[in-house]
């Protein structure tokens, strides 16, 4: 697709309005936009603590197929689960990427800052090459909800002191375009569309969680197909029973993301049609707090 | 003597260094090193019960299924629950979904670039378009000024792929199609799993979704499209590998020993794998009593081997004389390898004979004697043969189904208890143990298939099979690990699971 200068430049100060930074990067941003969408975007993908599902969920992709992602869309320059790549070629494919820059930097799972040794990747703390990354990246993208709050590695005692990506970066002191994906696993549209959305358009909107808008502005719960049971009060009492699910402990009232709407693996299914209650996998404190169980059987007896 | 490292191990789930010494052409010592460590059992120490099959299915993004269908199981023991024949039906409905989703990913992603060279691929002549269009795919990029030109399938450490243009071209025209044939798997799965990876629908007592004759056949069309792939395609590649890679056939061989916890509830309850042992050819049924974790050699401070309803895990990162995150799972004191080939030789010992019948067939066209099969090759064979015959079986789960009956039983509180869920992974047996106090967990151990398989030294300083089956593997020094990296990958590492 055809897209001149000045479009560049004027997604350039999009991007650079949406991060609330100031007009002196403009240049820079434009070039790497249009770097980016000549061809195939480069794209360095970094696993932490990470259960590698985020990577699955992105190969879950319906339109463009994964097949057409790997060989048309990106230039996956270093993934660890996809890369030919091993040993000595990995790093060395690694250093040469980080060498040229100006990749968008995928970051998936939880930086141990507590204790390093929690996760290396060929001999180096996670978090030291996140940084390394970080500071020759056009834009940083935090898939899955380790990389954007913590996740599960984070929920407490958390022994390793499991952070997000943004802490590890903050930390460091390196400011660099950031996007939040949150999901355990992020729906593999929310991936493809954001990093589209970055690469041809610019900057998405993001809210305070500096997830995207279009993505996240909406909860679960106001497209959901129980939503006149809801306000009926016909509630599932039990596990698999017909009704809305919130007494069971559905956290669709509080979960943004547009699961309600899309479904998940080409859209066969998701959470609550397959009659389980959403445990709000988006969320920035997804499993955070011991206390909120996700289902409430165990609370004395559902209330009817 | 040399130290050759492999570091990071790709094209695998999760973080490993394999570190070997190698003399005179061959691998006299191997260590296997899992990186990262996150501490979910400690994490689920104080929860309500029911937030296990939702917590522990996050340990790996490959497998889900398998951990919420241990967990699951782990809690129905402890609060004495009992899945219908539906739910169990619908489990193992799920979880061969995943396994064929599982098996065509390891095949193709991870493992056939091992043996597949993209350059060959370049001097393609013939005429398919298919391939011609990759051909010329190939040479666009080899020819652009790119950073990393064909990313991710160059650059490659070097070394003796396949040659030939038009099998080369073909493989990689299967690497293609394979990553939409585990979609289609994984859709597949989601029909009675809610969504994957990370299933909803799986909770203790069966499986929420129910039976519906729609949803039974709409899965009985997406596992006919999964089975042809399986059957005419990977199955013919594996083959394919066994011809042009003999040495394989004989590099890896591990101890021989088989441990499996058995897999595939049928509608009875019994599973379609059985559980049981395999060492030096002997079968006996299994006894989990006799499984410690120990920790010598891993970076946690616990003193003595622990049975996993006993377990604890105190992390310890710098360790003297430890130098993995994984534990060292022993069964009566020894190591065991499990996987696909440790399930196929286990069901084969109990007389199953459309294994048999499979591992001969396939042993056959492979051109491969029966003791072949304890070796990289004859893991990659076996793990195909499992694939077809899953398909297979699946076909029998949808039609024992009762559509309308319930699929899963009521929920019903207990304060107290204890339970053991037993299942398989796609790469080999899965135990969870949970003990609950108080309305709470007050216990959660794993042990988990690449524990087993990646384990460090023993206490007494044996080595874990993958460590036992480097030794002796002849390594060409400029090939840089290539040889290590086709042995370890033919166990399939997972390591997210492995430490969990």
């Amino acid at each position: 697709m055809a897209m001149d200068r000045r479009t560049f430049l004027k997604d350039a100060g999009l991007l650079l309005a949406g991060l609330g930074l100031g007009p002196a990067l403009r240049p820079q941003f434009a070039q790497a936009l249009e770097e980016l969408a000549a061809g195939r975007a480069p794209v360095l993908w970094l696993q932490g603590q990470s259960c590698s599902g985020c990577s699955v969920s992105l190969l879950n992709s319906e339109r463009p197929g994964p097949a057409e992602l790997l060989t048309r869309y990106l230039s996956l320059y270093f993934h660890q689960t996809l890369s030919a790549a091993t040993g000595d070629a990995a790093r060395e494919a690694l250093e040469r990427a980080i060498e040229a820059g100006g990749y968008l930097l995928v970051t998936e799972g939880s930086v141990p800052l507590a204790v390093p040794e929690a996760c290396l990747v060929g001999h180096e703390p996670y978090g030291r090459l996140l940084e390394r990354a970080a500071r020759r990246a056009k834009a940083v993208l935090s898939v899955g909800t380790c990389a954007c709050f913590g996740g599960i590695p984070a929920a407490p005692p958390n022994r390793t002191g499991a952070a997000p990506t943004a802490q590890a970066l903050a930390k460091a002191g390196i400011t660099v375009p950031l996007v939040h994906l949150p999901g355990c696993p992020p729906h593999p549209a929310w991936m493809v569309g954001n990093v589209v959305h970055l690469l041809r358009v610019g900057m998405p909107a993001l809210d305070e969680h500096l997830r995207p808008v279009r993505t996240y502005g909406q909860l679960l719960h106001d497209q959901c197909p129980h939503f006149a049971e809801y306000g009926r009060q016909e509630f599932a009492t039990a596990l698999g029973g017909p009704g809305c699910q919130f007494k069971l402990g559905c956290q669709g009232v509080i979960t943004h993301a547009d699961c309600s709407h899309r479904g998940w693996n080409g859209g066969v299914n998701w959470c609550v049609r397959a009659r389980a209650p959403c445990v709000g996998c988006a969320r920035p404190d997804f499993a955070r707090d011991p206390a909120y169980a996700f289902y409430r059987l165990n609370e004395g007896g559902v209330p009817a | 003597m040399a130290l050759v490292v492999l570091d990071p191990v790709t094209r695998i789930e999760g973080h490993l260094r394999i570190d070997t010494r190698v003399e005179d052409g061959r691998v006299v010592e191997a260590w296997s090193r899992g990186e990262m460590f996150r501490g979910f059992e400690d994490l689920l120490a104080g929860r309500d019960p029911l937030d296990a099959p939702v917590i522990t299915q996050r340990i790996c993004g490959v497998c889900p299924v398998s951990h919420a269908i241990a967990s699951c199981r782990a809690l129905e023991g402890a609060l004495g629950l009992a899945a219908p024949p539906n739910g169990r039906l619908l489990r193992s409905l799920v979880l061969g979904a995943n396994y064929l989703q599982s098996h065509v990913l390891h095949f193709y992603q991870l493992s056939a670039l091992d043996f597949v060279d993209v350059e060959a691929v370049l001097s393609y002549g013939g005429p398919d378009p298919g391939l011609r269009e990759l051909r010329a795919w190939v040479e666009g990029e080899v020819r652009s000024n790119r950073v990393l030109p064909a990313a991710p399938f160059l650059p490659r450490l070097p070394g003796n792929y396949g040659e030939d243009p038009r099998w080369s071209a073909g493989a990689l025209a299967h690497y293609l199609e394979a990553l939409e044939v585990r979609t289609e798997a994984h859709r597949m799965a989601a029909i009675f799993g809610g969504k994957l990876p990370h299933t909803a629908s799986l909770v203790p007592g069966g499986v929420t979704t129910g039976v519906d004759a729609e949803a039974v056949e709409h899965f009985r069309a997406r596992l006919r499209q999964v089975r042809r792939f399986v059957e005419n395609t990977y199955l013919t590649d594996v083959i394919e590998v066994a011809r042009r890679f003999p040495a394989y056939a004989t590099a890896g061989r591990a101890a021989g020993r088989y441990l499996s916890f058995g897999a595939f509830e049928e509608g009875t309850g019994k599973p379609w794998l059985p559980a049981g042992t395999v060492s030096g050819g002997v079968y006996a049924p299994l006894d989990t009593g006799r499984i410690a974790e120990e920790v010598g050699s891993s970076r946690y401070a616990s003193r003595k081997p622990l049975h996993p309803r006993e377990g604890e895990i105190r992390p310890e990162a710098s360790k003297a004389g430890a130098y993995s995150w994984l534990q060292a799972p022993r069964y009566g004191g020894v190591s065991y390898e499990v996987g696909p080939l440790a399930r196929l030789q286990v069901a084969a010992a109990t007389g199953a004979q459309p294994v048999r019948e499979a591992l001969s067939h396939l042993l056959a066209e492979a051109r491969m004697e029966p003791a072949a099969l304890d070796s990289a090759l004859g893991r990659h064979a076996a793990r195909a043969a499992e694939a077809v015959l899953l398909a297979r079986q699946m076909e029998s789960w949808l039609d024992a189904l009762q559509p309308g009956e319930p699929s899963v039983a009521p929920y019903t509180a207990r304060p107290e208890g204890r339970g053991e869920g037993l299942t398989e992974a796609p790469r080999g047996a899965l135990g969870h143990w949970i003990e609950v106090r108080g309305q709470k967990i007050a216990r959660y151990q794993c042990v988990v298939p690449s524990t087993w398989n990646f384990s460090p030294r023993g206490d007494g300083g044996d080595p874990g099979p993958v460590e036992a089956a480097l030794l002796g593997l002849a390594v060409d020094p400029d090939h840089k690990g290539l040889e290590v990296a086709r042995v370890v990958r033919s166990f399939d590492p997972c390591i997210a699971c492995a430490v969990h």
